[in-house]
């Protein structure tokens, strides 16, 4: 790639504020590492929900953590908003950067340190989930927070978005498995919140941070807590006639009082699009729903579980519930689950997708309505979801070049998240608010508390610089008026 | 083209499995990346000669691992092919991608460069220069790596012909520079059932075309070769460079187009397999002579992803006697040779053999089993020039050295 002054000449004409920073950007990082052409520009124009497409002014990417710090103290300087963005898994359209600056953190890859005993480790925030898991399985230890996008996404993004995955239901989310954090704020100074010991002294900064969905600064550093593996996993796959069955299952197996490892759920749709991909697991492709359910911990009286739940299933109908068995069959019928949201790209050209959470006793009645929803719509809705969270996401396939369907994918979508606040539920488990969630905040949140979250980040990012325009509706703040640096971020 | 871009939807499962992602650490020179550049071209939002997109479609290896990775089928292949072919309508190739075609595309002037290369690598001057720094020095390497005295030990091989008949490609850098890979691709077919028959006027496979734009080029061998092989008339067309097979079995989506070819192409194509499924689907007969040697596997990417063959070649080591199989950290990686993407894309192709060349160091294997040309010479040349005490052979030769003493293997 040439250098970065004479393109930048061309670019100026667009933009003229971005060539002069872009050119700083570079004496910092390189001239490959700052991006700026349209052509280029383009790959970082979306993340992992389709539908939206919003191009940065210039994209950037250190190599180091001292680069980091430097682009954000040059950016401070520049009063530039910018937006970071890890691996661009997000499902609420978290890292979009609409006409400002992208901060890549990808190449930060580096696994810093790994205390077995303690069962700790210091990551920079590019390391993708699933690479930790891998380091650490030597010493039989692993990282329970595993989001079905864990092959990809980083472990800065699921703090960032305060991640979820099937294992959640018994080990925690993100938050629960986090200690400690470097931060560099978006003024540039860097901060530690929290401590290795995990230990609380004072305000859980550590709490507020992690889901701040990259308005608060960025993470340098995460230190985070690895679990040790259980000694005996079982996974189950039970198979049902109709969906209600299955939420009848789930809602039996929470009431009986134990806790599985994980209790996902997955709809017909679903299943077909998933045994038609690479990933087939074998799952029944004539039945209406499937439950995998994972029990783990010591090996004395998990089958006396596993009975448990295999008695739960059939009382509620199933047809078959069969237990994988060896690492191999679990290893693919995982697969299958956590591979699901991609594979429904099959299906249709354009996908919504919705993070919905409703309380765990009203599974059944909620997905009767969005049956109804659906069909009254015309809309076909497949529901893959961590049932035992009652963490629903349904996605809707369609043809964005078709008005008309759009119209009506949109409505229905809209009537299904009101139908699960209605219900006593939120807007999102676990995906974040981003954009995309934006419109629903004021149906859940009162002016008050939405007032207070500015009030919040105030605290971290006076000029609202950061992730600008995300998270919470810009009206909701009070001093909006008063920081015109965050207005240049809204196109 | 369109459906094909439509079903991408953005997950980013694909960038982990992409070693040009890995190594560049560029979105731009990922499958996700990519995919967005061409749906851009192909929406005419982006010039088919902007700068962004022929930088990074070219630095693509075509090594297809997005496509095992992607759980939306993104048939990745076809969309690069058909990228690069509406690019190669406005611009020229570089000079030796050009040569390279136009080499391979005659087979009087390809006798010529094997005959000639065989000639260089005689003088043992390939050896001397092998360090040079810089194209000359690997290509070099790459010719050196093809040696292989003291390998083969022909023998007579018996087999009792209940297996069916085959017709084996031959193919160009095999026969040319590999051709003790090709005879011992022969006689293991035979010790294991099948019968040979030959397949007469048979040419280059098209591959190097087909993935460099030049489909003109593709389907005229592509024609060449239906007709030879329908000739040949066998069961089975064997084929043992994993480039070549994943061509001829694609020879269907080449010529769908052609009204008089499309069916014939895809008759052929269902007709082609690895040798390392034929032998497999023998059993394959053990081997008698043990090899005394700790070899690791290394997968062809046009075996692994295009093809996704991945247990067979592992199940004809197994077969051995004496041999000990250690497994290659990612085994599943492309080495950087991608057909004729070393020779034009050189930095990016040593970034990507580089964490190769490291993991097999630590494997500390003696032997690297691989079953293509591309990779035995990328890998042989790689090897000779980090000093690794380790050299690149087709599985199916050490399974024909086990066969060697007895002239049939033992059941
Ligand atoms: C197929 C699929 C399945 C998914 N399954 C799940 C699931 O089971 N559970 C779940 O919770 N999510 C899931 N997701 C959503 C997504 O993977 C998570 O939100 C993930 O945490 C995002 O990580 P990322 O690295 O891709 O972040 P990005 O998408 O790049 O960014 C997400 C947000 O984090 C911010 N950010 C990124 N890095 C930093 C940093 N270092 N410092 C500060 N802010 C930062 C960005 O500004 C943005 O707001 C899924 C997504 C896909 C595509
Ligand atoms: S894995 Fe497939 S669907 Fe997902 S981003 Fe890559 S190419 Fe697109
Ligand atoms: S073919 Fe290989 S190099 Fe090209 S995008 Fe796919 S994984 Fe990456």
């Amino acid at each position: 790639m040439s250098g970065v002054t004479p393109s930048v000449a061309t670019e100026s004409e667009r933009h003229p504020v971005d060539a002069a920073l872009a050119a700083r950007l570079a004496a910092i990082v390189g001239d490959r590492r700052v991006l700026f052409r349209p052509g280029e520009l383009l790959a970082y124009s979306s993340d992992g929900l389709p539908g939206y497409l919003k191009q940065p002014s210039i994209a950037v990417f250190p190599g180091t953590r001292d680069e980091v710090i430097a682009v954000v103290r040059e950016l401070a300087r520049a009063g530039a908003p910018f937006v970071p963005r890890g691996a661009g898994t997000g499902l609420s359209g978290g890292a979009l950067a609409d006409g400002v600056v992208l901060l890549g953190l990808n190449r930060l890859s580096r696994i810093l340190s790994i205390d077995a005993e303690n069962a700790i480790a210091v990551v920079e925030p590019g390391v993708v989930n699933v690479a930790l898991s891998r380091a650490v399985s030597a010493h039989g230890l692993h990282y329970a927070p595993d989001p079905s996008s864990q092959a990809a996404c980083t472990i800065g993004g699921n703090v960032a978005e305060n991640a979820g995955g099937p294992h959640c239901l018994k080990y925690g989310v993100t938050l629960n498995h986090v200690v400690a954090l470097t931060v560099a704020l978006p003024n540039g100074e860097v901060v530690t919140l929290g401590n290795a010991a995990g230990e609380n002294d004072g305000y859980d900064l550590v709490g507020a941070f992690v889901g701040s969905e990259g308005c608060f600064g960025v993470a340098l550093d995460v230190t985070v807590r690895l679990a040790r593996n259980p000694q005996a996993v079982r996974t189950l796959l039970a198979d049902f006639h109709s969906i209600d069955a299955g939420a009848r299952a789930v809602s039996a197996i929470i009431a009986s009082g134990l806790l599985p490892a994980a209790l996902e759920m997955m709809d017909a749709g679903t299943i077909r699009a998933v045994e038609a991909s690479i990933y087939a697991a074998g799952y029944p492709t004539d039945a209406a729903a499937v439950l995998l359910v994972e029990l783990d911990g010591p090996i004395a009286g998990l089958d006396a579980d596993v009975a448990t739940v295999v008695r739960h299933c059939r009382d509620a109908g199933a047809r078959d519930v069969r237990v994988a068995r060896d690492e191999a069959e679990r290893t693919k019928l995982w697969q299958g689950r956590k591979k699901a949201f991609g594979a429904m790209g099959r299906i249709s050209s354009h996908l919504v997708v919705q993070d919905a959470v409703v309380p765990r006793t009203k599974l059944p009645q909620m997905l009767a309505r969005v049956h109804d929803i659906a069909e009254r719509y015309r809309v076909t809705v497949c529901n893959v979801f961590h049932a035992g969270d009652g963490n629903l996401h349904p996605n809707i396939g369609y043809d964005a070049n078709d008005p008309d369907e759009s119209a009506r994918v949109h409505a229905a979508m809209r009537e299904i998240m009101q139908a699960c606040v209605d219900a006593g539920g939120t807007i999102t488990g676990e995906h974040g608010v981003g954009i995309d969630k934006l419109p629903y905040m004021g149906a859940i949140f009162s002016e008050e508390s939405l007032s207070a979250m500015c009030a919040l980040r105030e605290v971290f990012d006076p000029d609202r610089r950061a992730n600008p325009g995300k998270v919470v509706p810009m009206h909701s703040c009070r001093e909006w008026q008063m920081a015109p640096a965050a207005r240049t971020g809204q196109h | 083209m369109r459906s094909g871009i439509d079903a991408c939807v953005h997950c980013g499962f694909c960038l982990q499995s992409c070693p040009t992602y890995l190594t560049l650490e560029d979105e731009n020179d990922s499958p996700r990346g990519r995919v967005l550049l061409m749906r851009s071209a192909l929406e005419g939002t982006l010039a088919i000669d902007d700068p962004s997109l022929e930088t990074h479609i070219d630095r693509c290896l075509g090594c297809r691992a997005c496509e095992t990775a992607c759980p939306s089928g993104v048939p990745y292949g076809h969309l690069l092919e058909a990228t690069r072919a509406t690019m190669a309508e406005h611009r020229r190739l570089p000079f030796v991608a050009r040569l390279i075609l136009w080499t391979f595309a005659r087979p009087a002037s390809l006798t010529i460069a094997m005959a000639l290369s065989r000639l260089l690598r005689a003088t043992r001057i390939p050896v001397l220069l092998s360090r040079l720094k810089g194209r000359l020095g690997f290509a070099m390497a790459m010719l050196a790596s093809t040696e292989r005295s003291g390998m083969h030990g022909a023998y007579v091989a018996r087999g009792d012909a209940t297996r069916g008949t085959v017709a084996v490609l031959l193919g160009c850098v095999m026969e040319g520079l590999l051709g003790g890979a090709n005879r011992a691709t022969e006689r293991t077919l035979v010790v294991n059932g099948y019968s040979l028959v030959d397949a007469p006027g048979q040419r280059c496979c098209g591959a190097l075309h087909a993935h460099a734009g030049d489909l003109r080029g593709a389907r005229e061998l592509a024609r060449a070769n239906i007709v030879a092989f329908e000739g040949a008339d066998s069961q089975f067309i064997c084929v043992n460079a994993a480039g070549c097979g994943a061509m001829m079995k694609e020879y269907a989506h080449l010529l769908a187009d052609e009204p008089e070819f499309a069916e014939r192409a895809a008759r052929v194509s269902a007709r082609v397999r690895d040798v390392s499924e034929l032998l497999v689907a023998a059993g394959p007969v053990a081997g008698a002579t043990p090899v005394d040697a700790t070899v690791t596997y290394d997968a062809p990417c046009h075996l692994l992803h295009a093809q996704r063959i991945a247990d067979p070649p592992i199940a004809v080591l197994r077969a051995i006697p004496g041999l000990r199989l250690v497994p290659l950290a990612g085994a599943e990686h492309c080495c950087g040779a991608a057909g004729i993407y070393n020779l034009v894309e050189p930095d990016t192709s040593n970034a990507v053999l580089a964490p190769k060349l490291e993991n097999i160091r630590a494997t500390g294997a003696e032997l690297v089993a691989t079953g293509n040309p591309g990779c035995l010479m990328q890998i042989g040349a790689g090897l000779r020039r980090a000093s690794i005490e380790s050299r690149a052979v087709h599985p199916v030769e050490l399974l024909d050295a086990s066969y060697r003493s007895t002239a049939r293997g033992a059941r």
